[in-house]
């Protein structure tokens, strides 16, 4: 049986920078492997030394994606092999795009009995491509994951959820988002670093695979992020006390201390 | 084309019935959940209730192809918040209509079989305008609970539950924390000098009845909060009616994840700090006066 981690290569827009025409400028970024999907190899690693089974990092992205330096990013973290779908179309490829070239990549690996990820992606945070890859395996999915024990095809799941901690069992192959504190990711030493390299790394296209995209809409323009107008009213702090009174009533009458 | 509306066991989907019930389609609600929960949905502005039974001892997820298949009988636009059930559902009929998925909506606007949507891009550092044709799906703030009395139709369907099982429930040790639905957020920021100091804050927190967030170096790199904490593009995205951001700059990364609180007071030693652009409220100073001022201004009132 094979445990597959999805791992995103990307560029965190924490480091971009967006002029006020909407340009986005990564050029200062360098691309890493999510947080996120970090904490769910670690998961992997855990799960594939406890039941023995194979564990496969499985990524979908531009050029950038089959680089050896992003290969051996994902190695070095602990992944058995890699398996890398690269194609520039997959540069700007939206969340259902994604998941498309990632069904392809698991149909074509086969015989997986877990799916993990990170709950969250960097590059847009929108915590829905579990879902949507879930929908198109037709595979049940569960999110906001804390921790996964195997036996066979029989797992045991704990996340959480605002009434507590769940526990769940289900039979596979499942898809699970794990949360970003599950487990604690290593920071890869010399050693892995050192043998990532002479682990096997599958780079395919989109054609190998017979993907075609889906269409995720035609972009009409990018402008930058604005909220909405702020008051901006600056209350006088020279007597805290008398500060703090002021900005309790303005709240109050505001409505921003109700129930 | 019609508008879904995913209801995941929680009655807290009236902004998404009052986004619906602006766009002159009929909106049909796709509940699972108890009778009662049908009921409240079958609220002004829902023409059509499908109730898809009670989860009993199954995971809300396991009703998440049978929500698929409701709508890809008749794919439309397709809404649902931001819980984590909520996502699933979204997610999973999105695959079965092959729909993209959009996060961060601001607008919306309709023409024939287009869709045009404004949207946050990049976790919210920037909007895009883009053009749509057919189903879609959208995730928005899914906004108060929606309490009935409307005049749809409530039609009961079978649905096939995958087998996940709910085996136990844990009530948290500490509150969970649910910062996309809290109603008051404290934020808390480098201007901290020190972990022991975020007593203060606490204290702020619980005399607010307020979650605790924080900016990213706080959750990665410190460590000094859980990673569930963290507000911005990569983090939660909070909506709540009052934002208290203390000693945070105000770097666009973290405002992205505010932006749509109600009410932002910012408390910053730098009177020219990027926070004071996004605030209502500005109070320039010590943190460390203030912010026991604060406490005990609500404490007296």
């Amino acid at each position: 049986m094979r445990i597959v981690v999805a791992y995103q290569w990307a560029c965190d827009p924490q480091e971009a920078l967006v002029s006020s025409d909407g340009k986005i400028d990564f050029s200062r970024a360098k691309p890493t492997i999510s947080d996120y999907d970090a904490v769910a190899i670690e998961m992997g690693c855990h799960l594939a030394e406890a039941t023995g089974a194979e564990l496969i990092g499985i990524s979908a992205g531009g050029e950038a994606v089959a680089t050896a330096i992003a290969t051996k990013a994902a190695l070095a973290r602990g992944l058995h092999e890699v398996f890398v779908v690269s194609d520039p179309g997959l540069d700007s490829a939206g969340t259902l795009a994604t998941a498309v070239t990632l069904k392809a990549a698991i149909d074509n690996l086969g015989d997986v009995g877990l799916l993990l990820t990170g709950d969250s992606s960097l590059d847009s945070g929108s915590k829905t491509l579990v879902a949507v890859l879930a929908g198109l395996l037709g595979w049940p999915c569960v999110t906001d994951v804390m921790k996964v024990t195997m036996d066979g095809d029989s797992l045991t799941i704990e996340r959480t959820i605002p009434e507590g901690i769940q526990g769940l069992h289900l039979h596979g192959p499942v898809l699970v988002g794990v949360t970003s504190d599950a487990v604690k990711a290593k920071v890869p030493g010399m050693k892995d670093v050192l043998s990532a390299g002479k682990k096997p790394a599958r780079v395919v296209s989109l054609l190998d695979l017979g993907v075609r995209l889906p269409g995720e809409g035609e972009i009409l323009s990018v402008e930058k992020m604005a909220g909405p107008s702020r008051q901006q009213i600056r209350i006088n702090t020279e007597d805290p006390a008398q500060a703090a009174a002021e900005l309790v009533s303005a709240l109050r009458a505001a409505g921003a201390l109700d129930a | 084309m019609k508008t879904y509306i995913l209801v995941a066991n929680d009655p807290g989907v009236g902004g998404l019935v009052e986004q619906a019930a602006t766009w002159g389609q009929p909106v049909v609600a796709v509940v699972v959940g108890s009778k009662d929960l049908t009921q409240v949905a079958a609220c002004p502005g829902v023409d059509e209730v499908i109730w898809l039974g009670d989860p009993g001892n199954h995971g809300i997820e396991a009703f998440a192809s049978s929500v698929a298949a409701i709508v890809a009988d008749d794919p439309g636009v397709v809404l649902a918040g931001r819980r984590p059930s909520e996502r699933v559902f979204l997610g999973t009929v999105a695959a079965s209509i092959m729909a993209p998925i959009i996060t961060g909506v601001q607008s919306v606007s309709f023409n024939n079989e287009t869709v045009v949507i404004k949207h946050g891009i990049y976790g919210g550092i920037a909007v895009a305008t883009t053009q749509f044709e057919g189903p879609i799906a959208m995730q928005i703030d899914g906004g108060a609970p929606v309490v009935g009395g409307g005049t749809a139709v409530i039609e009961t369907r079978s649905a096939t539950p995958t087998t996940i099982t709910v085996t136990s429930l844990t009530p948290p040790e500490v509150a969970s924390v649910d910062l996309d639905t809290a109603s008051r957020v404290v934020g808390v920021g480098r201007g901290l000098k020190r972990s022991e100091d975020l007593g203060l804050v606490e204290a702020l927190a619980t005399r607010l009845n307020a979650e605790i967030g924080c900016s990213r170096p706080l959750s990665e790199g410190l460590d000094w909060l859980p990673r569930d904490r963290y507000i911005g593009v990569s983090g939660a995205h909070i909506a709540p009616d009052l934002y208290i951001m203390i000693g945070i700059s105000g770097q666009l990364q973290h405002v992205s994840g505010c932006r749509a609180s109600k009410v932002i007071v910012s408390i910053n030693n730098d009177k020219d700090a990027l926070v004071t652009q996004d605030s209502d409220y500005i109070l320039t100073g010590d943190l460390y006066a203030l912010v026991p001022a604060l406490s005990a201004a609500l404490e007296k009132s």
